[in-house]
């Protein structure tokens, strides 16, 4: 790699990210913590009866992500804007949607990986059935990039704004049905018994548009929100 | 020559020329609603016969339907006023794509509304999760996310350019949550009103549904210009033309 090309500064940035969410490790716990939390809630909410909860292991499990990786969306793009790099991104020769997308990238890593290793975990609280869970966490797998790179457009929107919490949530979640309805659909056929393979192929074709068009959208809606 | 067609919009584009616009259409537009819905709801509550099946409980599609069909349609305008604003940088497209979406959201409010007190004498139930009454709810959150993220900018511009947007990035969004939550769950009756071949309803009923329809889309005319010409006061309050509005306005008044 010639330093200075695409691929070079693309690499650079996703090193970089990556080391900062190393730095503050920490940071990466708070959504797995939340996630254990909130399915912990559930059983006590809806009392401990395992056929029960084995029936909404899968819908509460994939809505627990949701919730994490919203919480943990809401800084994605923070730190770059408050120090002021990323207007040095912006200035740079490389197109801004690559960037964006090596940063979509490192927050899905640091973010929406471990919350995919420990749903196994959660699964298992919630009584999932055994042959399900392989089915769970391949969802996820297909589930969580998407909801990274659709909310990453959303978040880039509200960059510029004085308050982003809870809008990020009203303007994120009606858009995210379809990914809900699709993995928790695949989870529900697994359970009984059914072919799932169809809503992962949806998925799954959600996932290929996302990935050509998110970093675009982000790109674009970055330089709407930052110009003053 | 027929340029001035273009050469009108293209002065459309000024605030000022599209405030006077907006103040001459506006009460015409509102009268003439108001006269279509009137004529509309005597023909539809009075004239139309009841229906062999629902009694006169499926009256109130003569405001559920036009209003499902405006909040739709409000969205698609929404949609292209969004886009023109984006792409030509027009400040009244931005301005009217942005006071589209309280009335849209209205129309959509209504619409669940007029729904559910329908659904409860027909289906026994308030509220289902059915894919139509489903994704009609998905439209109310996405409105008020347009809304939302337009008022949580200090700067006007920049928040209509932003949920601009969005209002876009929901666009492409919308058929998709139509389609999955569809395939999800189906209850909704389909439609009986086609544009192209025979309706599935008689002649009786249908005429108030489309003068609903009509006098629907002139009050959307209405209240949005009465909401833009606000607007442009208010985020233009320190131009010229607003002054000189102002002062004449005091002078005769006074």
């Amino acid at each position: 790699m010639t330093p200075g090309s695409t691929s070079a500064a693309c690499a650079a940035l996703l090193r970089r990210d990556l080391t900062l969410a190393w730095r503050r490790r920490g940071d990466i716990a708070m959504p797995v913590l939340y996630a254990l939390i909130v399915a912990t809630l559930f059983p006590f909410a809806l009392g401990p009866e395992p056929t029960l909860l084995a029936r909404i292991a899968g819908g509460v499990v994939f809505v627990t992500v949701l919730l994490a990786v919203l919480l943990s969306l809401d800084n994605l793009f923070r730190a770059d804007i408050e120090d002021g790099s990323m207007e040095q991104l912006m200035l740079a020769p490389q197109p801004l949607a690559l960037l964006v997308g090596m940063k979509i990238l490192a927050h899905w890593i640091t973010s929406s990986l471990p919350l995919i290793v420990v749903a196994p975990l959660l699964a298992g609280m919630l009584k999932l059935p055994a042959p399900a869970t392989p089915v769970l966490v391949f969802a996820l797998v297909l589930a969580t990039p998407l909801l990274s790179l659709l909310g990453a457009v959303l978040v880039a929107l509200t960059a510029g704004s004085r308050r982003s919490g809870m809008l990020l949530a009203l303007m994120l979640l009606p858009l995210c049905v379809p990914v809900v309805i699709f993995a928790a659909g695949a989870v529900a056929a697994a359970q009984e018994g059914l072919p799932w393979i169809a809503p992962i192929a949806w998925l799954g074709a959600g996932l290929a548009m996302a990935v050509v068009l998110a970093p675009l959208a982000c790109a674009a809606a970055l330089r709407i929100a930052m110009d003053t | 020559m027929a340029n001035w067609v273009p050469l009108w919009l293209h002065r459309l584009g000024s605030p000022p020329v599209f405030y006077r616009f907006a103040g001459a259409v506006r009460p015409w537009a509102l009268g003439l609603a108001l006269v279509l819905a009137g004529v509309a709801l005597y023909g539809g509550l009075f004239v139309a016969p009841a229906d062999y099946q629902q009694g006169d409980a499926y009256r109130i599609i003569f405001v559920h339907v036009p209003s499902a069909w405006m909040s739709l349609f409000i969205y698609g305008a929404m949609a292209v006023a969004a886009f023109v604003g984006l792409v030509w940088r027009i400040k009244i497209a931005e301005v009217v794509a942005m006071e589209s979406a309280p009335v849209g959201a209205a129309f959509t409010f209504i619409t669940l509304v007029t729904g559910s007190l329908w659904g409860k004498p027909m289906w026994g139930t308030w509220w289902t999760w059915d894919a139509r009454l489903t994704s009609e709810l998905v439209l109310l959150f996405i409105y008020l996310g347009v809304i939302g993220l337009y008022h949580s900018f200090e700067d006007r511009r920049q928040g209509a350019r932003a949920a601009s947007f969005l209002v876009l990035v929901g666009a492409v969004n919308v058929p998709i949550v139509h389609f999955s939550v569809n395939w999800w769950n189906t209850l909704h009756q389909g439609s009986t009103v086609r544009l192209l071949g025979p309706s599935h309803i008689e002649a009786s009923m249908l005429w108030p549904l489309l003068t609903m329809m009509a006098a629907t889309k002139l009050y959307y005319i209405a209240s949005l210009f009465a909401r833009v010409r606000a607007d442009l006061i208010a985020s233009e309050s320190g131009k010229g033309w607003v002054r000189e509005l102002l002062a004449h306005r005091d002078g005769s008044g006074a």
